[in-house]
């Protein structure tokens, strides 16, 4: 199914250091199954070496090339150009919301890393322990005990889709909170709870489900804040009839 | 840059208090909307319809709990949509205060009201 | 460098709906419902001050209360009442965990029962009192 090429304007937010932003057009020939990221490699290969964004691994792993593309948080390196334009349309593509913009499509993510690390958030959990909302594939019974890497990818594009992290910056946002979830589930640790259970934790989250919708990895971040919201509620009845700290 | 301060400003009791003054609210309503509309389906539409309904002391009471419930969900409400505002916390504050104020201001003058019309069937 | 950054200021975009889930579409009814009822509720509490004030206050503004803009203006009370309570509902078994997978549908028909109880209460509002 061959349709040949298509022509496709990549609108491309850029800014750099204290100079106001503009969007800038790039005119391009794609193959329409090519990926979004593939277009900003080759405008930067080819049009703008000052072009500046993220990426790594190219298969959704590494959680580097988050963007905003058509107004939606998308992982650039796995968004077909067919699923977001038509043959002579448009792709806008813009640097996640909620956070500062470094360079164009770059974002500093060093107080989203922070608080994934206040969250204790882990990099691998054991198959076993790994509490999701959808059935896992199943692995060998071989005996050996096997681990899954965290599904969070760490990308921010919940935070960047979260509309309470538009206007409160303190909110520790889904990804920190799933992180919580997922290690308080697995360690029964209290002081995450207390972490939590405050005005910029679990109880700022108003079930847009946003961030649920954007995740590319299956953590269903929104899914985790309210079965965080459960645990903090039955931690604190049980505190008020057992005095357990 | 800083990390995560764990403010207190919302736990988990005040979130539990207007869920629960929700639900009440729902079925208070609901009540409401039974004996105001189909009980009485004229509805209470005059001065001395409304001073007969209140001379039942359960009407009272339904009506006082609906007060508080109501007056208590708004107000966690809007400090709940105050808080998404990221306020410092000496606005913060400030707003605990007049939200404070105006809760038990709107609770007294209601109760006051409600008692004064029962008074008034002797 | 900043213009990214979440910032109070930006309060008006929580009402966007543009490129948003059904999610953040019952985000956005519950808080324009929430401040309008909360409005309500200040207006009905200083009008029921009327009663207070003997038949003759009360009964003339019952009266007003009876013009066809005013009885507009209650259904508008009554249909954010209904969408309110309905999506509360929603959101306190998702709170609890009930339902999360369902959450869409659950919005979609809380909704759709909403609109339905506003057109009746517009029905026997306007056409049978």
């Amino acid at each position: 199914m061959t349709e040949g090429h298509w022509h496709v304007t990549f609108c491309i937010y850029r800014k750099k250091g204290d100079q106001p932003p503009f969007y800038q057009d790039f005119p391009l020939e794609v193959d329409p199954d090519e990926y979004v990221l593939d277009g900003i490699e080759r405008i930067w290969a080819f049009h703008d070496r000052s072009l500046t964004f993220r990426h790594a691994c190219h298969h959704s792993t590494c959680g580097a090339c988050g963007m905003l593309v058509n107004g939606v948080e998308k992982l650039t390196c796995i968004t077909p150009i067919r699923a977001v334009t038509k043959n002579g349309g448009t792709i806008r593509v813009e640097p996640l919301r909620n956070f500062p913009v470094l360079s164009d499509l770059v974002v500093d993510m060093a107080e989203f890393y922070l608080r994934m690390e206040q969250a204790h958030a882990l990099q691998v959990v054991p198959v076993a322990q790994s509490t999701l909302p959808y059935e896992p594939p199943p692995f060998p019974d071989d005996g050996l005990p096997h681990q899954r890497l965290n599904d969070c990818i760490e990308c921010g594009m919940c935070v960047s889709a979260c509309p309470i992290a538009l206007t409160a910056s303190s909110y520790q946002g889904p990804a920190a909170l799933a992180a919580t979830q997922q290690t308080y589930s697995l360690t029964g640790e209290k002081s995450l709870l207390s972490l939590v259970d405050c005005a910029d934790g679990v109880w700022r989250c108003h079930s847009g489900f946003e961030c649920t919708a954007v995740c590319p990895s299956n953590v269903d971040p929104a899914w985790r804040i309210m079965e965080l919201r459960r645990q903090v509620i039955r931690h604190r009845i049980q505190r008020i009839f057992h005095q357990d700290r | 840059m800083p990390g995560i301060q764990p403010k207190a400003r919302e736990g988990a009791f005040l979130w539990l208090i207007k869920i629960l003054a929700g639900l009440s609210i729902v079925i208070v309503l609901g009540i409401h909307f039974v004996v105001n509309h189909l009980v009485a389906p004229e509805g209470l539409l005059n001065y001395s319809d409304v001073v007969r309904y209140y001379q039942n002391p359960w009407v009272v009471t339904m009506e006082i709990f609906f007060l508080i419930t109501v007056v208590t969900h708004a107000l966690i409400g809007i400090r709940s949509i105050l808080l998404d505002l990221n306020p410092s916390d000496s606005l913060l504050s400030i707003i605990n205060l007049i939200l404070a104020v105006a809760g038990v201001g709107a609770v007294t003058y209601g109760i006051w009201l409600a008692l004064e019309i029962a008074s008034r069937g002797q | 460098m900043k213009n990214n950054q979440p910032a109070p200021g930006k309060a008006l975009r929580w009402f966007d709906p543009r490129h948003r889930q059904p999610g953040t579409w019952a985000f956005i009814l519950n808080r324009i419902t929430a401040l309008g009822l909360t409005l309500y509720l200040a207006l009905h509490l200083i009008m029921l001050g009327k009663l207070a004030q003997g038949p003759d206050a009360y009964d003339t503004f019952i009266a007003l209360a009876k013009t066809p803009w005013i009885k507009v203006g209650e259904l508008l009370v009554i249909s954010a009442g209904l969408i309110h309570g309905l999506n509360g509902i929603r959101i306190a078994l998702t709170s609890f965990g009930i339902g999360v997978t369902v959450q869409r549908q659950l919005f979609w028909g809380f909704l759709t029962l909403a609109l339905l109880g506003t057109v009746i209460f517009g029905y026997f509002m306007f056409f049978v009192h």
